[in-house]
């Protein structure tokens, strides 16, 4: 590896080779090999069994449907439309249901959101569906009911409220369903003194707020990075948790092509490494109380023209000169500062160019200052019933636990959560998979949710339960059907009959309507310059965020997102304290000592992580962690001596930063000074797996003529333009072996464009999803067991204080002169007539030579029997995968089984296969187009384009092992090669 | 003397053994291996009746072959199909007309005892109709061809691509109960394949791939 990349601070400091040992502390290292007694032991056991298992029969039986229904095959896949409610975004989904049971959610490319991406929440939100943990029936009072018993309770309850004129209290995150709108407001209207309350975990309330003042009316704009050419996000991680990160990383990648006529250039400010910093072509860092300060210097820059600071003189010069084509996106929960940021893209003329006001977005919604209120209202004990549904503001809403204060605490939930725990009543909820819902997710664009499954327990979905307390019991397919037919179907100016309307809307998955224009009352134009920010503190500033994968707490009980690694600090199963690289120096503390955070009369002890390109005043903590959701990780990952648990000394995963929030004026605010960060002595683990796995090419095999290649290579606009993207004719390599092995019908390869590549880690979670590949919990990720096929590997380069970022998804090559294949004993692992490098789990006997000569480090072994007893979660595999067991080595397979179903199906069908027609999991849910997969045969296909573009380079190529996946280089900007340069 | 009906007793023991073992020499097969398992099923339906006398298309019931990884047992609304007319052999139906000229009167509904198995799991009553007293549950059969998890077979390939049935299954037309005709080993499969590669199948060039990964994965 060139010295310009490095990984970590070791590494850094002493570029040493990295761990080359492939597996560290293997179980059986201090065994004694088997004796001599031991092995006839062995030996006449298993000839004993072996004679049994072939003296018995395993019966197995078949139950076929006694009415099948139509179109029912069994072994055969059907896709339904429907819509992702992971999070608010609002994301349509292609739901793979086979034989009854869905087993995979993957993007709708229809959808006008989403356009096919899904985010690895989206991608695991299956298995939300197949959690033994969740809530099965109705609790009322700690005991489990019927739903009629729960009813009746409530009813009656409500019914005294209702005759005593007392507060109803409707809490919710964003709710953009018109239907479920309609029937909140039905359901209220009930009551002398009912409200309906939504808070967004992730608020993003001070943008309406603004709206409010400078447009008169309290909407949150539809942000167009697809048609933005320079794009300058202050504090806002669009790319990874912000808002509607999958539709903003299409957009963003479809502006930043550089083969594309126009390149996008983007800023980004931030205090810490967000995702979004880490694609940036010019990173700005701040303190938090900085930024307010530098929104406002950029107005007045945008104003006039010049700045006195050179950064925000070249920012606002960008912008002034892509007029119309700039968008500043800014996520301070700072209502002052964000009506500058609106005033800024208002004197641009963004407005109703990269930012649409017409077809705004609906995906934040909340509202801070009602929470504010409720609050108060609940401190002061006046709220009679609190429903919740879908939230759990005792866990994220600082001093939430005044919930408990309501005389009567309803909690609509899927899990037992912090607020369910606390609730009176608890109704347990269905999975989006199993209930009918709708979704607007941008004005003019409504989404239907369909139930793929009958619900697995006694759940209903909040719509149902709202309708029936207000007296109207109806299915939900009713209900929204109802809805649809009165509301948006006049809307959708359709020649079709409404039952052909409602019929084709579902089978799309959603339909298109003329939106109702929003009451607008006069705004003003230009804000008052923000009041100066209030004078800084002295110590560490505390900035909460929240992961990419993981989000907020409503994911905290997923297993796959909690074994996904962060896209920037590579740790899975926890989160950390992170420092600057000279705080940390300064404070004595590494990678793993526990420091103690004081803040506003709250402490918090997390172990530290030294994060390179974090302003050096901030302490960072993720949110999302210490949740009650996460005490059910008691028990993953498998069980044997020296095992250590998951789960921290208050058995949870992490520690919870919400009482580092606060909630005053009017705003849920993630950051706050004045904090004080002291090393306490103690240390504790982190799994961070960056180190695991290195790429280098071995001393004794780099070629003795030239220097060894960078595994990531980058390249600037210039050089790209230059080009004209069209590599030159290589002279091929001289082979040592005779190229006896022909690729007649396909040749199957891959691309992955790095420039493009945010490393959101979606395509990890799909490939979890997709593969069967189990989860092994936080000691096997620290052993270097992960299982992942996929894994995004994070390079670093320039110096630690402000360092460029690289993402490089990383699994297996399928090189033509597989050093894997050479060395298996058994033949377990060899090429197919397709190019592609076949692992057979049936022959495989582990000897783990192959990982071992893996230059690319990408073969996983099961060291334990990973797949487990819970019938329920094991709903969700795949059939077409095997599930590996013990002693097997495994890796990626390109997807050989949606492969192989192509090609079956073109044959089936008689029509041939053609380009895109096999798309691998982690190509399909991609938001940022990144990886693209074909026949290199096809000469047409974009694969085989791709491999000829002149970005195009192959990593650890001077080893010739001849890898089928190539990769697009990085395009960096000059002025981060002139950095680069200075830093040497 | 106590050692000589020692040895009697042992040798009696080991005739017995090895006379057991060879009766059961014909079941012998390796571990996997289930070729000639016949198992007994919840309805004795006759493959010799149906495909072989009656010449029903095999994909006529087992019509997932076409579509799916899976032929798969056919659900019971295929059989009612026929059996809402049939409910009986042509020979219990005459016995039953001729007895009742014998006794003029008219001849009653014969249903024989292994359709009624059929009518019960479908919870219909005596004129097959849904009988609102009764809960229909699923018949549950003995699968006879299965395959190790670790492998991956398709139907549907092989019927598009214009294997017969036969091939693999055997004379099924004329089994009374149906029996595992091939050993199903990979041997057996790739042994196929090769052929085919060479002959085609039905006289049409094929491709079929001896890859691993054509069923390992």
């Amino acid at each position: 590896m060139p010295e310009k990349f490095w990984t970590s601070f070791e590494h850094l400091q002493a570029p040493v080779e990295p761990d080359l040992a492939e597996f560290s502390d293997t179980p059986l290292r201090n065994e004694t090999g088997p004796d001599r007694r031991g092995f006839l032991k062995a030996a006449g056991f298993s000839f004993g069994a072996a004679m049994l298992a072939g003296c018995t029969r395993i019966v197995n039986k078949i139950e076929p449907n006694l009415i099948q229904p139509e179109g029912f095959i069994p072994g055969r896949s059907v896709y339904y439309a429907s819509t992702c409610n992971a999070c608010s975004a609002g994301c349509g989904t292609l739901v793979k249901v086979r034989d009854g049971r869905p087993i995979k959610v993957e993007g709708n490319p229809e959808h006008p959101v989403s356009h096919g991406a899904l985010c690895a929440m989206g991608q695991a939100s299956i298995l939300g569906l197949y959690d033994s943990h969740r809530v099965m029936q109705p609790v009322v009072e700690g005991k489990n009911v019927s739903w009629n018993d729960a009813d009746a309770f409530m009813r009656n309850r409500l019914e005294e409220v209702r005759k005593s004129g007392g507060a109803v209290r409707l809490l919710t995150a964003t709710v953009h369903s018109p239907t479920e709108l309609a029937w909140i407001s039905r359901f209220l209207e009930g009551f002398r003194n009912g409200r309906h309350v939504q808070y967004d975990a992730l608020s993003s309330s001070a943008i309406l707020d603004a709206h409010q003042q400078t447009h008169g009316s309290r909407f949150l704009p539809r942000y167009r990075f697809d048609k933005a050419d320079v794009i300058v996000g202050i504090d806002a991680d669009f790319l990874g948790t912000w808002i509607s990160p999958v539709e903003f990383m299409r957009g963003y990648s479809a502006s930043r092509n550089p083969n594309g006529s126009r390149y996008a250039w983007h800023a980004q400010v931030e205090p810490r490494m967000s995702l979004s910093g880490s694609k940036a072509d010019r990173r700005v860092m701040l303190a938090p109380w900085e930024l307010a300060v530098f929104v406002n210097d950029l107005a007045d820059a945008v104003r006039t023209g010049n700045s006195k600071r050179a950064e925000v003189a070249e920012i606002a010069n960008r912008l002034r000169a892509a007029r119309g084509r700039g968008l500043v996106v800014c996520g301070l929960q700072d209502t002052a500062a964000q009506q500058q940021v609106n005033s800024i893209n208002e004197t641009l003329g963004n407005y109703g160019a990269t930012i649409e006001t017409a077809q705004a977005s609906r995906q934040k919604r909340g509202d801070d200052r009602a929470l504010e209120s409720l609050m108060g209202e609940l401190r002061a004990g006046q709220v009679d019933v609190l429903i919740t549904a879908g939230v759990n503001p005792v866990y994220d809403v600082p001093g939430g636990e005044v919930a408990a204060k309501a005389k009567t605490l309803v909690a609509h939930a899927l899990r037992m959560d912090e607020t369910a725990a606390k609730a009176q009543v608890v109704l347990a909820g269905s999975h989006s998979l199993e209930c009918w819902s709708d979704s607007e997710p941008v004005e003019g664009i409504a989404g239907i949710v369909q139930p793929c499954i009958r619900p697995l327990f006694q759940t209903r979905s909040c719509l149902e339960t709202l309708a029936a307390w207000s007296g109207k019991p109806e299915s939900g397919l009713n209900l929204i059907r109802d809805q649809w037919q009165k509301e948006i179907f006049p809307k959708a100016k359709s020649n079709l009959a409404f039952d052909k309307f409602w019929e084709q809307s579902l089978q799309a998955g959603f339909a298109g309507f003329e939106p109702s224009p929003r009451p607008k009352t006069a705004g003003t134009a230009r804000p008052a310059a923000a009041p100066p920010p209030a004078a800084r503190q002295e110590g560490f500033d505390v900035v909460l965020y929240a992961k990419p994968a993981l989000f907020e707490f409503r994911e905290a009980y997923n297993p796959w997102l909690q074994e996904v690694p962060d896209p920037i600090s590579k740790v899975a199963w926890d989160n950390y304290a992170c420092l600057g690289p000279q705080t940390a120096e300064k404070l004595g503390v590494t990678m793993g000592d526990v420091v103690r955070i004081e803040c506003g009369g709250q402490t918090l002890e997390l172990p530290a992580l030294v994060q390179a390109g974090q302003s050096e005043t901030v302490v960072a903590v993720a949110l999302g962690y210490g949740s009650r959701l996460s005490e059910r990780f008691a028990k993953v990952g498998p069980e044997w001596i020296e095992a250590r648990p998951t789960l921290n000394d208050k058995g949870q995963v992490g520690v919870s930063g919400t009482p580092l929030m606060s909630l005053e004026g009017g705003l849920l605010r993630y950051s706050r000074s004045g904090a004080r960060v002291s090393k306490t002595g103690k240390k504790a683990d982190l799994a961070c797996t960056q180190e695991h796995h290195s790429l280098t090419a071995p001393g004794h095999l780099r070629p003795a003529a030239g220097a060894t290649r960078p595994i990531v290579q980058e390249t600037t606009l210039e050089e790209v333009r230059a080009s004209g993207g069209h590599r030159p004719k290589e002279a091929p390599e001289p082979q040592l072996w005779e190229n006896d092995h022909p690729t007649p019908n396909h040749r199957w390869a891959m691309v992955v464009d790095l420039n493009a590549c945010t490393g959101c880690s979606a395509c990890v979670v799909a490939c979890q999803a997709e593969n069967n590949i189990p989860v092994v919990g936080k000691d096997e990720m620290r052993r270097k067991r992960e299982m992942h096929w996929m894994r995004i590997d994070r390079y670093y380069s320039g110096s630690p204080e402000d360092p460029q970022v690289a993402h490089q998804p990383m699994l297996c090559q399928h090189c033509e002169n597989a050093p894997c294949e050479t060395v298996c004993p058994v033949l377990a692992t060899v090429h197919s007539e397709e190019g592609l490098n076949q692992q057979i789990y049936n022959r495989c006997v582990g000897t783990r030579y192959c990982a071992n000569n893996c230059p690319y480090k990408v073969r996983r072994f099961n060291w334990f029997q990973y797949s487990h007893e819970d019938q329920i979660a094991n709903l969700v595999l795949n059939p077409d995968v095997t599930v590996r067991s013990r002693g097997v080595m495994e890796k990626c397979t390109f997807c050989v089984q949606r492969i192989q179903e192509a090609k079956i199906e073109s044959q089936r069908t008689g029509a041939p296969l053609r380009d895109g027609d096999v798309k691998t999991a982690c190509q399909q849910t991609c938001p940022a187009n990144a990886i693209i997969f074909g026949d290199l045969n096809d000469k047409n296909s974009n694969v085989s384009r791709l491999m000829a573009d002149d970005r195009r380079f192959k990593v650890l190529e001077e080893i010739n092992v001849r890898p089928s996946v190539g990769y697009l280089k990085i395009v960096r900007s000059e002025a981060q090669r002139d950095t680069e340069k200075e830093n040497g | 003397m106590n050692s000589r009906i020692v040895t009697i007793v042992l040798l009696i023991g080991l005739a017995v053994t090895g006379a057991m073992l060879v009766a059961r020499m014909s079941e012998f097969h390796l571990p996997g291996n289930q070729q000639g398992y016949s198992p007994v099923q919840p309805i004795a339906y006759s493959h010799l009746l149906h495909a072989g006398e009656m010449q029903i298309p095999c994909l006529y019931c087992h019509y997932g072959a076409q579509f799916s990884r899976h032929a798969s047992v056919p659900p019971a609304n295929v059989c009612m199909n026929c059996h809402r007319e049939v409910t009986a052999s042509l020979g219990a139906m005459h016995a039953e007309d001729a007895l009742a000229e014998k006794e003029k009167r008219k001849p009653r509904q014969v249903v024989s005892p292994e359709l009624k198995k059929l009518y019960d799991a479908l919870a219909l009553d005596a004129n097959l109709k849904p009988d609102p007293n009764k809960t229909p549950y699923p018949i549950v059969w003995n699968r006879v061809h299965t395959l190790p998890s670790f492998v991956y077979f398709d139907h549907r390939a092989h019927v598009n691509a214009g294997v017969e049935c036969q091939k693999c299954h055997g004379p099924v037309e004329t089994m009374e109960r149906v029996r595992q005709y091939s050993d199903l080993s990979m041997g057996w499969c790739v042994n196929c394949h090769r052929d085919a590669n060479k002959t085609g199948i039905a006289g049409k060039q094929v491709r079929a791939s001896i890859d691993c990964s054509t069923c390992h994965y």
